[in-house]
């Protein structure tokens, strides 16, 4: 516990875009199902203006957390509030907006009628037309729900979580069953919410999503918390550059594992691929060593590669207990 | 709040297998069975003619059709689809949702009451002493149909997928026939009219033909559907909150 703690602190320094209070806040909570622990004394702070990234193996709870944060379910342990209150509370003031995998729609009636009911059940509303035209249903505004496609359906599922004006907007997955095109219009759309303060937590599968719009990503394996920063952060969390490089002639494995700052080396014919910590000190003394690597490249890891290192790693420490 | 009960009748009106069994089917049953009645020869062991009987029978029966049918399997069928969860994140108060499908299911069952109504006194020439009856009847069946309205509801949260329609069809059919909806008690063997007497569809049925033979309800039948009311409503609320726990 505490060395999480040390952990987020060391990790914070991506903080200006932490202002304000609290949006939501989970101390100490825990929830399981049967045997299966799917959140574990989580600790977990969203500021206004924040767009996060909730990132995890399947199985890390990170819809378990979603519940938890929206109400559909009561933690077994700790306490959830949101804007100060119970996730209901907040929900019934209109303050909360989401987009839940799992979220169905009422079939047997018109895009335009669905959306036009989500607008009336929000107390601070967007004019229905505004709603149709930012989820991109205008063209489709007349159609049945029952006859959408899966892309489709999920932007009317988008435009029920943003028909009114939300402090908060919460995505499971938003963008599967989107194409790219679609993608990039939800995204533009979501970058516009949180240019007006809105905070925004978005649970996804596409680690390049939430490379490329969170300025916060939380790694959660096994209902913890285990990264949380920036995704620059999370990637050098995860230790690491890679470098790849040819040798010609002799290639002396142990003189390269003498190396400083590496984290792995895996030789393939005359290919070397080496991932360091510090990837200017392991080049310098690659060179110092007299050799002279060919085609040499040096590449930060994606957030992906790091997502993997360090959900290996925690599994790995878990396995060492 | 509003907007929801409207979108929920007009998404029933446009169900059209849906207002044909409840509106039309209990229509066309009543002329099957009572089309060729004699108007003036009582049914034995009642002091009402067969027209006059099956008249309120269907009525009754079209109603329970729209409000536990309808509701048993749409409930059943959203919670599984997750669109009961979709709604718990918007304002919509937590009973919203049940409270607009049992409002909406009484909008449909009107029509199928006065249908059968219009059609027996068009085609069986069906009269009442006083105009008071019509209205009275009418309330009756209506303001009865609640109990199986609840019945609906509850038994949308008991089941889901598959087994909510033979389910719901067992306990339709069941409840129909035992309490004497299609075909009078008095033709049953005397055991089977003792456990119809105290079916909630007896004494919903009950209720109106007293209305038909000029009188006031009857305290039994009142205090039957007033006790199914309470067993009904009392388990689709704790159905509900389980639902709501684990949802």
């Amino acid at each position: 516990m505490m060395e999480y703690m040390t952990t987020t602190a060391h990790m914070s320094t991506g903080d200006r875009h932490r202002t304000g209070s609290p949006v939501v806040s989970f101390t100490n909570v825990s929830k399981s199902f049967g045997d299966v622990r799917a959140v574990s004394e989580l600790d977990l702070q969203l500021r206004a203006g924040e767009t996060v990234a909730l990132l995890g193996p399947n199985g890390a709870g990170k819809s378990s957390t979603l519940d938890l944060l929206l109400g559909l379910r009561n933690p077994d342990a700790g306490r959830v509030e949101v804007f100060g209150t119970t996730p209901q509370q907040a929900i019934a003031r209109g303050k909360v907006g989401a987009m839940l995998q799992s979220g169905g729609l009422m079939e047997d009636v018109k895009v335009r009628e669905l959306v036009k009911l989500a607008c009336d059940l929000h107390p601070r509303a967007y004019p229905v037309d505004q709603v149709l035209e930012h989820a991109d249903l205008r063209d489709i505004a007349d159609r049945m729900v029952n006859k959408l496609s899966g892309g489709q359906e999920q932007r009317v599922r988008f435009a029920l979580a943003t028909a009114g004006a939300n402090e908060l907007v919460v995505l499971d997955e938003p963008t599967t069953g989107m194409d790219v095109s679609a993608r990039q219009a939800f995204w533009g759309v979501m970058r516009a919410q949180a240019r007006a303060g809105r905070a925004i937590l978005f649970a996804t599968h596409y680690l390049e999503e939430a490379d490329a719009i969170a300025d916060r990503v939380i790694v959660l394996h096994r209902g913890r918390v285990i990264a949380d920063g920036s995704a620059a952060e999370i990637k050098a969390k995860a230790g690491a550059r890679r470098i790849v490089f040819d040798l010609d002639g002799y290639i002396g494995e142990g003189a390269l594992r003498e190396l400083p700052f590496l984290s792995s080396l895996e030789i393939s014919g005359r290919t070397v691929r080496i991932q360091s910590h510090d990837a200017d000190a392991t080049v310098h003394a690659l060179y110092g060593l007299g050799l002279y690597p060919r085609n040499l490249e040096v590449a930060g890891l994606g957030l992906e590669q790091a997502f993997i290192a360090i959900t290996d790693a925690a599994t790995a420490e878990e396995a060492a207990k | 709040m509003n907007t929801l009960i409207k979108l929920e009748i007009q998404r029933t009106l446009r169900n059209k297998k849906f207002m044909f069994f409840s509106v039309l089917y209990p229509a066309g049953l009543y002329l099957l069975i009572a089309g060729g009645a004699s108007s003036t020869e009582l049914v034995k062991g009642t002091d009402l003619t067969l027209p006059l009987l099956m008249m309120v029978s269907m009525a009754s029966f079209g109603a329970i059709t729209a409000v536990l049918v309808g509701n048993s399997e749409r409930i059943a069928k959203e919670r599984e689809k997750g669109w009961v969860r979709q709604l718990r994140l918007t304002a919509l108060p937590g009973r919203g949702y049940v409270t607009a499908k049992v409002a909406s299911a009484a909008v449909v069952s009107l029509p199928s009451i006065l249908v059968v109504f219009l059609i027996a006194a068009l085609v069986k020439d069906v009269r009442f002493d006083a105009a008071w009856q019509w209205f009275a009847l009418t309330g009756a069946i209506w303001a009865g149909s609640i109990v199986f309205a609840a019945l609906g509801v509850a038994v949308g949260y008991l089941a889901t997928g598959d087994a909510v329609r033979p389910i719901t069809f067992i306990i339709y059919f069941g409840l129909s026939i035992l309490g004497g909806l299609w075909m009078p008690i008095t033709t049953f063997p005397k055991w089977l009219q003792d456990v119809a007497e105290w079916m909630p569809t007896h004494a919903y049925a009950a209720l109106g033909q007293s209305i038909e033979l000029g009188n006031g309800p009857e305290v039994k039948d009142v205090a039957v559907l007033v006790a199914y009311l309470v067993i009904f409503g009392g388990a689709a609320a704790w159905l509900y909150r389980k639902d709501t726990r684990k949802a």
